[in-house]
């Protein structure tokens, strides 16, 4: 391997790690205020997918554009999945299994309404800046991947600012660390938990769109990509932000160089691979290694 | 006669008792009865059903560790029994075979996975059968992602595939029912209930959860070879898949989450949809389960089962007049938990 192949084996890895963190961050703030392990999110994620290649396909609309009108459409579609369902069940400071169970039944909903209106073909959007590359010198860079990695960042830096600036963050905050403490001081849990909710289906929707960019996709579009965010979340440690844009850049590094030593047949079961030693030997994620813990923001 | 005065509800008990039995008489008796093979073949594969509904119960519904994996232990079983029957060894001994491969599996895939508590452990066991699939599509043993053809050299014999799979069946209620009414049935329903505590009172939660999936395993890996047998044709799309884990985890709680009987139901009910209603309509299937599951979580936790229970209890007792007190003290419960900041 040469020195530009290897840089651009890390850029394309930088630019991975963008949209990884995009499509984890949704259930991660899930998980932190209501933990609920969303299992639905595979399913939002195609459906923010197919929401893209409708628009592309009905009105010419560029999919990055499309990706920035799911974040409202989305969000509403979050808060109404709440409201009907996801509020009835018990509340818990733990994950239980009838949450997942309901998140799991809510997929397969999702999944069907898919395979019902556009059937079992791949699909896929190709827009005049599908093929097109950047070349900086020797290093090469597909504008589209460059474009959704900016839009990646863009979403991850509104979503830290909401978090630290607004009262609705705040609140979000407040109820990751101590659900019953932030109760007592006056946050509205069931009101930020719906917030919440919305807020996670529309990352699901927007990283859909923007996946949809990259790859070709059918009703069950979101499975692969829900055990990488799933492997996310626990390498960057379940609550934080910061720690699943860490666990973004390592499943992406890991990823993409593991292309030298596991035939690309394989290649879907090293996200497996990452999740046990993850699991084994850094229960606390990475954060753990150099902080006791390390919440969000 | 003093007996019948003060212990009323005995003969309602041996009823219980001898229930099962009957049942398993008559099953037995039924092929006899001359049925069209069609509804043999029915009867063949909800049996195949139950028994992965009760060995999946065994983990996720006395143990309370979910699993959306066990379509490994499917698809494993499944290809040992395949392969061996393909190269002339006897289909019982290739069952037995079946059951100790996925077992073995369930404890490599358990030592890292048990270290995972609810959730946790769920989400690893999509990776696990997300990854065992690719690994067994690209090898070449299992005749890729074209599949495997079984050649058996002897007669097929319907009637029996029929008894092979009632008594796989009746085996699972069997190690069901022995493991609920012993004492490592109750260390698993105290793992259920709360982990920490459980350890505390002397159940190795570690050992106990990598125990009974073994069971779980071989009981599921048996079915899959009996399956495998009769279909005579099996591929890693198919056994492997998702849908497979899908379903093994949709029967008992659509029949009712850690109960036998409820298990049981689960598989009939599931067999019989499974093979009347979703062949006409396969492009709904995914929605009639998603809907169920959530209408079962969110309205009748308890199943089928327990919505038969209560249906029951109201029938025989109609003028219970003091209400039902219990969802009262369990809310009073709760808001005394929160007050106390639990």
């Amino acid at each position: 391997m040469t020195f530009v192949d290897f840089l651009n084996l890390l850029i394309a890895a930088l630019m991975l790690a963008g949209i990884y963190a995009v499509m984890s961050v949704g259930m991660t703030v899930i998980y932190g205020v209501m933990k609920i392990v969303n299992l639905a999110h595979a399913g939002f994620m195609m459906m923010g997918a197919y929401f893209a290649y409708e628009l592309y396909q009905r009105f010419q609309l560029d999919p990055i554009l499309a990706a920035l009108l799911a974040f409202p459409v989305f969000f509403l579609a979050g808060i109404a999945v709440h409201w009907l369902l996801v509020r009835w069940l018990p509340h818990s400071d733990r994950p239980t299994l009838q949450s997942l169970l309901l998140m799991f039944g809510i997929w397969l909903v999702l999944q069907n309404v898919g395979y019902l209106i556009w059937g079992n073909t791949d699909r896929s959007i190709l827009t005049p800046r599908t093929l097109s590359v950047i070349h900086l010198g020797e290093i090469t860079i597909s504008s589209l991947k460059l474009v959704v990695f900016v839009a990646a960042v863009g979403c991850m830096a509104v979503l830290e600012i909401a978090l630290s600036r607004t009262w609705f963050g705040r609140s979000v905050r407040a109820l990751i660390q101590n659900r019953y403490a932030g109760r007592i001081v006056g946050v509205d849990d069931e009101k930020t938990a719906r917030l919440t909710f919305g807020m996670g289906i529309a990352f699901a929707g927007v990283a859909g769109a923007l996946l949809a960019t990259l790859y070709s996709f059918d009703p069950d579009f979101g499975r692969p990509f829900l055990l990488r965010a799933f492997v996310i979340i626990v390498l960057g440690g379940l609550e934080s932000v910061s720690g699943v844009a860490l666990g973004a850049l390592v499943l992406a590094l890991v990823e993409t160089f593991s292309i030298f030593l596991v035939p690309a047949d394989y290649q879907p079961a090293i996200s497996f691979g990452l999740l046990v030693v993850a699991l084994v030997v850094l229960p606390g994620g990475i954060a753990s290694l150099w902080a006791r813990r390390r919440r969000l923001a | 006669m003093t007996t019948a005065v003060y212990a009323p509800s005995r003969p309602e008990a041996r009823v219980r008792m001898l229930l099962p039995w009957l049942l398993l008489v008559v099953l037995a008796l039924l092929p006899t009865a001359g049925l069209t093979p069609n509804l043999i073949r029915l009867f063949f594969i909800t049996f195949v059903w139950v028994t992965t509904s009760l060995g999946w119960n065994l983990l996720g519904g006395f143990t309370g560790q979910v699993s959306f994996g066990f379509a490994v232990f499917y698809g494993l079983g499944a290809y040992t029994a395949a392969l061996m029957i393909d190269r002339g060894v006897n289909p019982y001994l290739s069952f037995v075979a079946a059951g100790l491969i996925p077992a073995f599996a369930s404890v490599l895939i358990g030592l890292p996975t048990f270290r995972l508590r609810g959730p946790y452990f769920a989400i690893a066991t999509i990776g696990v059968s997300e990854a065992t699939r690719v690994i067994m599509n690209n090898l070449s043993i299992t005749g890729g992602a074209s599949g495997f053809r079984i050649m058996e050299h002897r007669p097929f014999r319907q009637v029996e595939h029929y008894y092979t799979a009632l008594g796989l069946a009746a085996l699972a209620v069997a190690v069901s029912l022995l493991i609920v009414h012993s004492k490592f049935g109750m260390g698993l329903r105290a793992i259920k209930q709360d982990e920490e505590a459980a350890a505390d009172l002397g159940v190795n939660p570690y050992a106990y959860k990598l125990a009974i999936h073994a069971v779980a395993a071989a009981l599921t890996g048996m079915a899959g070879g009996v399956f495998a047998r009769y279909a005579a044709f099996i591929n890693p799309p198919g056994v492997f898949a998702f849908q497979t884990s899908i379903y093994i985890l949709l029967m008992p709680v659509i029949g009712g989450i850690g109960t036998v009987w409820g298990a049981v139901l689960g598989g009939v009910v599931f067999g019989i949809v499974e093979e009347q209603l979703v062949a006409n309509f396969p492009q709904l299937h995914l929605l009639l389960y998603g809907s169920l599951l959530i209408l079962i979580i969110l309205a009748e936790p308890d199943g089928l089962a327990g919505l038969l229970g209560k249906v029951f209890r109201r029938l025989r007792k109609p003028k219970r007049t003091y209400g039902n007190t219990d969802s009262g003290s369990g809310k009073a419960d709760e808001v005394l938990r929160r007050a106390s900041g639990g």
